[in-house]
């Protein structure tokens, strides 16, 4: 007799994820049909407003600059992700400059983000050094709006995109440029049209790191954001601990969920067929 | 198609202040199989690189069809190379991987689709068009980056050990296809292989390598039967080398003198004077194995005697390792079997035999 042991050997990750993953979500899910209680909490009448308060056209003006945000911030980071990692899987002392990524992580997240207030602010790094050559008279006001969120998305996204992108483009065979240049291709068309569809993989990775993170973030616009940096995730945070709004956090949490589960599988699912269909299209040529 | 000239001005390269590449002059015809042969590091790959333009030379001009190139970028060289792992686009068919050339000047599908389907007719592998190169053996993938290459039509074909890859009998095929592709397509081709072999026998010329320098420039048969010194004797094909001292000149036959067996003649093809120290080489093909002293000849020949050491049996050869009966010097020898079982009895492990060469067989190769 054959035993499964894969079931096994997974049983404690499987209780973990049940546990504190997967009972959470559907407490969430249940807060989320519940009726709003007068101090928080909820009071266990079913009921719909929490969902019929998504369709306020605040909610989705955030939404859309959410959307805004998070995908400036995807493209940002890819753009930066793609030559660092190509300079580092090429580089003699890979060890070295993989190191220098991973050194923030052993900084608190929140320190990291409090520091861009010390570049940032008015009376921060760049101000000071912008001052003191002369290009600016009085301090500019770099934070507290939507491209100072996005700049400190993008840093906190690409160790995230960097990464994966290395494991890639280290795999890659680089003789392949040569030979995109041997057969009449200029370095930018050897670039878009060898190295990039071979580490569509690594790139689909990155997008995804970046973009669903990005979408839920709420430390960021809260602490360097401003009036027009209101993203979803603060949203959710104000609802649940100053308005004591539970449901209406819980639904759009929900909403959330749903909206990236859609994107994430719908990205994929692009991805795998605009392949399918290059090849199709190959076929018919012939 | 009319293949380039190619000629390589005192081309010298370094690396890190490490000189890979010594003063290279070479002169390529239009239209020759030309081969770069030598042992690994010789430099062979580098200047093969710099003519691709993947290099750029520390010194030195390469000039193709009278222009120097060594300025141009490698997309604009009217040159193509065959990379030693294929380099196919693995995210490419085999047709687009063909193609990709033409795609990059923007020709129209129905001319990609002729020249494409025309090409891979060449390397015959017209049913495979449809195939990713991760579906193809290896012979098939080299096929596919013949084709690629040649599809843009280069006035200079650069093969970087096209076929190391591969095993041994894929390998001969493929070198006859080469050479069949060539003589269809009359370009220039040059050739960097390790493998004396496959340079012997297809080559126009050779120039032999080692440590960053060319050594010899010849045909195959120069090479092999003249080489320039002792390197090239040892590098192409199995030889046997002889140490000694001039001892006597007449004419055309010199007598030399060695400690381990005694006085030899050999074919005066240098000048020499008595008491000079050279070397001579004779190749295992040439020197012949019997019982009896041979008596049918009137040219001078060599005889010695010694004892089979060594017995490879081969099919199409045997090879011998003669130990000579004084000071134990061991000698190369190969018997080619011509008549299957009309050869006198064959020898045996152990037996007493004599060798001996015609004088003219061998040759000197360093006169100090």
């Amino acid at each position: 007799m054959k035993k499964n042991y894969g079931q096994i050997y997974t049983l404690p990750l499987t209780l973990w994820l049940t546990v504190f993953f997967t009972i959470p979500i559907l407490i969430i899910v249940a807060i989320s049909f519940f009726k709003k209680g007068l101090y928080g909490g909820v009071e266990f009448k079913l009921s719909l407003d929490a969902y019929k308060a998504l369709f306020n056209p605040l909610f989705l003006k955030t939404l859309t600059s959410t959307l805004f945000i998070s995908v400036i911030t995807t493209i940002f980071t890819i753009i930066f992700a793609i030559p660092s990692a190509y300079y580092i899987a090429r580089s003699k002392k890979k060890d070295f400059w993989i190191f220098l990524i991973i050194i923030p992580f052993w900084t608190n997240f929140l320190i990291r983000i409090y520091a861009w207030i010390a570049i940032l602010g008015n009376n921060g790094l760049v101000n000071n050094i912008l001052i003191k050559l002369g290009v600016i008279e009085n301090y500019v006001q770099f934070l507290y709006n939507q491209w100072s969120v996005i700049t400190v998305l993008t840093y906190v996204s690409l160790p995230f995109a960097i990464l994966p992108l290395y494991s890639t483009i280290e795999k890659f065979d680089f003789s392949l440029l040569e030979a995109a240049r041997d057969l009449g291709a200029s370095k930018a068309q050897s670039i878009y049209k060898v190295l990039l569809p071979n580490i569509k993989s690594g790139i689909t990775t990155a997008i995804l790191f970046t973009f669903i993170p990005t979408f839920g973030n709420y430390a960021v616009p809260q602490i360097i954001g401003g009036k027009d940096s209101v993203m979803v995730g603060t949203i959710i945070a104000r609802e649940l601990t100053v308005m004591r709004n539970w449901p209406l956090a819980s639904s759009i949490s929900v909403a959330l969920t749903i909206m990236t589960t859609i994107g994430v599988l719908l990205f994929s699912n692009f991805n795998k067929s605009k392949t399918e269909e290059l090849r199709e299209l190959k076929r018919g040529i012939k | 198609m009319i293949g380039g000239e190619l000629i390589i001005d005192n081309v010298s390269k370094d690396f890190d202040s490490v000189r890979v590449l010594r003063n290279a002059n070479l002169k390529i015809k239009p239209g020759e199989f030309f081969s770069l042969l030598g042992p690994s590091g010789c430099g062979k790959t580098t200047l093969l690189r710099i003519i691709a333009g993947f290099e750029y030379p520390t010194e030195g001009a390469v000039y193709l069809d009278g222009k120097n190139i060594i300025n141009k970028s490698p997309n604009n060289r009217h040159v193509n190379t065959v990379f030693q792992n294929y380099a196919l686009f693995p995210h490419l068919s085999v047709f687009e991987n063909v193609a990709f050339s033409m795609r990059l000047k923007k020709e129209s599908n129905e001319k990609i689709r002729k020249k494409v389907t025309e090409y891979l007719a060449l390397v015959k592998l017209e049913e495979h068009v449809k195939k990713m190169p991760s579906q193809l053996s290896g012979g098939q993938k080299q096929r596919v980056a013949i084709a690629r290459a040649l599809i843009n039509e280069p006035s200079v074909l650069l093969l970087d050990e096209p076929l190391s890859a591969l095993d041994a009998k894929l390998r001969q095929q493929l070198l006859i296809e080469l050479d069949a592709i060539h003589d269809e397509i009359g370009i220039t081709f040059i050739y960097v292989t390790h493998d004396q072999q496959e340079a012997l026998s297809v080559s126009d010329r050779i120039a032999v390598m080692d440590r960053a320098e060319i050594l010899q420039v010849g045909t195959p048969f120069e090479i092999y039967e003249n080489p320039a010194n002792l390197f090239i004797a040892n590098f192409i094909g199995e030889t046997n080398n002889i140490k000694g001292t001039v001892k006597n000149v007449d004419d055309d036959i010199i007598t030399i003198e060695t400690d381990s067996f005694g006085d030899f003649k050999i074919f005066k093809d240098k000048e020499v004077s008595i008491g000079d120290t050279v070397k001579v080489t004779i190749r295992p093909e040439k020197i012949r194995i019997s019982r009896e002293r041979p008596t049918d000849t009137d040219l001078p020949i060599n005889v010695l005697t010694g004892r089979i050491d060594e017995l490879i049996y081969s099919g199409f050869q045997t090879k011998y390792y003669v130990t000579l009966d004084v000071n134990g010097v061991t000698f190369k020898v190969f018997k080619q079997h011509i008549k299957y079982f009309m050869d006198d009895t064959p020898f045996s492990w152990k037996e007493n035999v004599l060798i001996w060469w015609y004088a003219k067989d061998s040759f000197l190769i360093e006169v100090k």
